[in-house]
């Protein structure tokens, strides 16, 4: 099982060969990024399968390396390969190998894509490292290296203003979250002495308080990762970057870093109790958030971003349950539809050439394989039999009832309708009604492949739910029947509401059915609920005032103290500068002057004439002999 | 002091005074570099007989004066020669032997 740890070193790897490139050489090397992620891909599918047979909660495959000691402390990375990490690693190499292949069309008349493949490698790499980390310490280093890329890819296109600033507000956003996540670790390592998953999560007895700190933080650094209500404002600002970056990173994977982390730390959670309320009650306003804000947006993108926002929400309530297997489940079913949605999305911008839905429609007559596939991916969020979403969100919901969180059973049965129409009004915006685009025609095949891979996975996963929950070592059931048909019939029911207000000939046209019916909900909900201008109001202006002031305090009273510094010295310098040219330059010059007088007077005598110095010496004879005369008189 | 009486140290002493004398006026008013070395040899052969006459009329027994001028001749020979041959340099570098056109040292 050694070939675990190239797992993760593969895309590293091919980062490493990548980045340091330059230009045309890079984007000559695209094929080593998508070559690392196909292997990639098929170690994770045989480590997979190694561990299926096991289907316990075990480790399988466990090494650690300590690679710095900080004093008596060890710090150590490592690979666990167990069920939960299997099957994240098929989920990111799934997902990113049909990104990958996806973005060779999506991209290839990128100027940059050399970059755009070394940055998604490098979070590749990223994420495998975190999902097969066997310490939180590991996990938060990967988790930073992908806020990184995230940064990178939104901010991909940095020339237009829109990609530059959703990057920055998503780094801080996620930012804020990464506190809580660095505050837990101090907390964990000050409690349990450790950052071990062993000792952490089975070995230490976690006495209620200490649970709850630590869940709280780790919830909240979850929160921001997966962009959970009040943290989400960044996702849909992250649609900014290239679409395939965002199927893979703010759909499939990297937003569920925070659901998995959460997944991880559950026993924590667990021993806290108070940490899984409020870990219910996140999710489920998320999701009720996110799918509300989902059915007012044009943007075909920001509709699937909030729908992302409205699923995380939903894995959230199904781990503040209690249920592992049901968030960990809709995890993965959501990565592949989600990601599938998304390519399609990425085929439907590039065919109809803008992202706004009212500007399109009808594409179902020209693009057939881009319509199934999409189709199906929406039915699998719609949570309609028998694509996968059905499945995942009847476990969610058979989880809250058995849990008997009754009223958050009913919230979520309401958000389950509330996506069910907003997918059904994405759909009939996008495919139905007439072509508002001439010129429409199906993608390129290497951007079809991957959508028919992941679509085919959407399609038949879901008959493997009861075997997944025995495979991480809980008992496996088929979802019962009262369930299931009641969420279908919510969601039929949303599908239908969806139909009404869009989908009907008569209604096609009408671009605001919901602003035309109920005005102050629409109003709420277009300005997101309002989250952004509080932001911006008490966070980002106030932040400007202070920082403002701080300016002003530094133009005035700290520069005027340096400036003031600088003035004396200037002076003091002056007069020591006065001083030397009068006093010191005055005895110089006036030594050298007198010397020169002296000389030049002296100098007369100096005729050259050897007479005239033979006549000296006799007068200087003469006077010699009359002193000494005289003397001796 | 009479020209009757015997030949005496003072009648030495006056010629070598005269001698220097003339070579001291020519040293200092002669034109010619050459007239001034033979000028100064005049003022170094009075300096001789004084050497020699003071010898004979004081000490005549030990004769450290005629020794001594001859030592001194032979000195003025080699000086002459030497004084010479830096005339004659001196005529090969400016044609000319006059010491008024030789003021390069001039301060």
């Amino acid at each position: 099982m050694n070939y675990v740890i190239a797992i993760p070193l593969i895309p590293a790897l091919a980062f490493a060969i990548l980045a340091p490139l330059s230009g045309r050489s890079r984007n000559a090397a695209v094929p080593i990024a998508v070559g690392a992620s196909v292997i990639t891909l098929g170690l994770s599918i045989a480590a997979f399968l190694a561990v299926w047979p096991g289907g316990h909660e075990e480790a399988l495959y466990h090494t650690s390396i300590t690679f710095a000691t900080i004093g008596s402390v060890k710090l150590a990375a490592g690979i666990l390969l167990d069920p939960i990490s299997a099957t994240m690693l098929v989920v990111v190499t799934l997902v990113g190998a049909a990104v990958q292949v996806y973005s060779l069309g999506y991209m290839h008349r990128d100027e940059r894509i050399g970059w755009y493949y070394a940055v998604l490698s490098l979070f590749t790499a990223a994420m495998l490292g975190l999902v097969l980390s066997d310490n939180f310490l590991q996990l938060y280093m990967a988790w930073e290296v992908m806020g990184l890329c995230s940064y990178l890819l939104i901010g991909f296109w940095h020339e237009q203003e829109a990609p530059r600033k959703a990057s920055i507000k998503a780094f801080l956003t996620t930012r804020v979250g990464d506190i809580g996540f660095a505050l837990a670790l101090a907390v964990m390592y000050k409690t349990a002495g450790s950052f071990d998953f062993a000792v952490v999560l089975h070995d230490f007895a976690w006495a209620p308080g200490a649970a709850t700190a630590v869940a709280l933080l780790l919830l909240f650094g979850a929160m921001g990762k997966s962009a959970q209500v009040p943290l989400h404002v960044w996702l849909p600002d992250a649609m900014a970057g290239p679409t395939p970056a965002s199927a893979l990173i703010h759909a499939a994977t990297m937003v569920a870093a925070g659901v998995f982390l959460v997944a991880r730390a559950l026993p924590i959670f667990e021993a806290s109790g108070v940490a899984l309320t409020v870990t219910m009650f996140v999710g489920i306003t998320t999701a009720l958030v996110g799918g509300l804000l989902a059915s007012v947006q044009h943007d075909i993108k920001k509709v699937l971003a909030y729908s992302t926002i409205s699923q995380l929400g939903y894995m959230f309530v199904a781990l503040g349950a209690g249920g592992i297997v049901a968030g960990f489940y809709h995890l993965v079913t959501h990565a592949f539809f989600k990601s599938l949605l998304f390519l399609g999305a990425g085929v439907i911008i590039h065919a109809a050439h803008t992202q706004d839905m009212r500007e399109m429609g009808g594409l179902a007559k020209k693009m057939p394989v881009t319509t199934v596939t999409f189709t199906i991916g929406s039915l699998a969020l719609a949570g309609i039999f028998p694509f996968s979403g059905f499945w995942s969100k009847d476990e969610i919901l058979t989880v809250l009832w058995h849990g008997e969180h009754y009223v958050v059973f009913v919230l979520a049965l309401v958000a389950a309708f509330v996506t069910a129409f907003y997918v059904a009004r994405l759909w009939f915006r996008v495919f139905s009604g007439p072509e508002q685009t001439s010129g429409l025609k199906e993608a390129h095949v290497e951007m079809l492949v991957p959508m028919s891979v992941l679509a085919a996975v959407t399609s038949v996963i879901g008959f493997g739910s009861p075997y997944f929950a025995e495979f991480l070592g809980h008992v496996g059931e088929w979802p019962a029947a009262a369930i299931a048909l009641t969420s279908t019939a919510v969601a039929g029911l949303g599908l239908a509401l969806g139909w009404w207000a869009y989908g009907r000939r008569n209604q096609v046209l009408n671009t605001r059915p919901l602003k035309s019916r109920a005005g102050f909900v629409y109003a709420a909900l277009a300005q997101k609920l309002y989250f952004d201008l509080t932001y911006d109001y008490f966070i980002v202006r106030q932040y400007g005032r202070l920082a403002g002031a701080l300016s002003e305090f530094d133009r005035t009273v700290v520069d005027g103290i340096v400036n003031g510094a600088g003035a004396i010295w200037r002076a003091g310098a002056d007069v020591g500068a006065l001083i030397d040219r009068v006093v010191i330059d005055g005895a110089v010059n006036g030594v050298a002057t007198l010397v020169r007088a002296v000389g030049a007077r002296v100098r007369r005598i100096q005729t050259g004439r050897v007479q005239s110095y033979q006549a000296l010496m006799l007068a200087a004879l003469v006077v010699l002999m009359l002193w000494f005369v005289v003397k001796g008189a | 002091m009479s020209l009757l009486q015997p030949v005496g140290v003072v009648s030495f002493m006056a010629l070598a005074a005269v001698l220097f004398s003339l070579g001291l006026y020519g040293a200092l008013s002669r034109k010619s570099a050459v007239m001034v070395l033979m000028s100064l040899e005049l003022m170094a052969n009075a300096v001789n007989i004084n050497l020699v006459a003071l010898s004979r009329f004081t000490a005549p027994a030990e004769m450290t004066g005629q020794i001594f001028a001859v030592f001194s001749m032979v000195v003025s020979a080699a000086e002459i020669g030497l004084g010479l041959a830096l005339v004659l340099a001196l005529y090969r570098r400016s044609q000319t032997v006059e010491l008024d056109a030789m003021q390069e040292l001039k301060g």
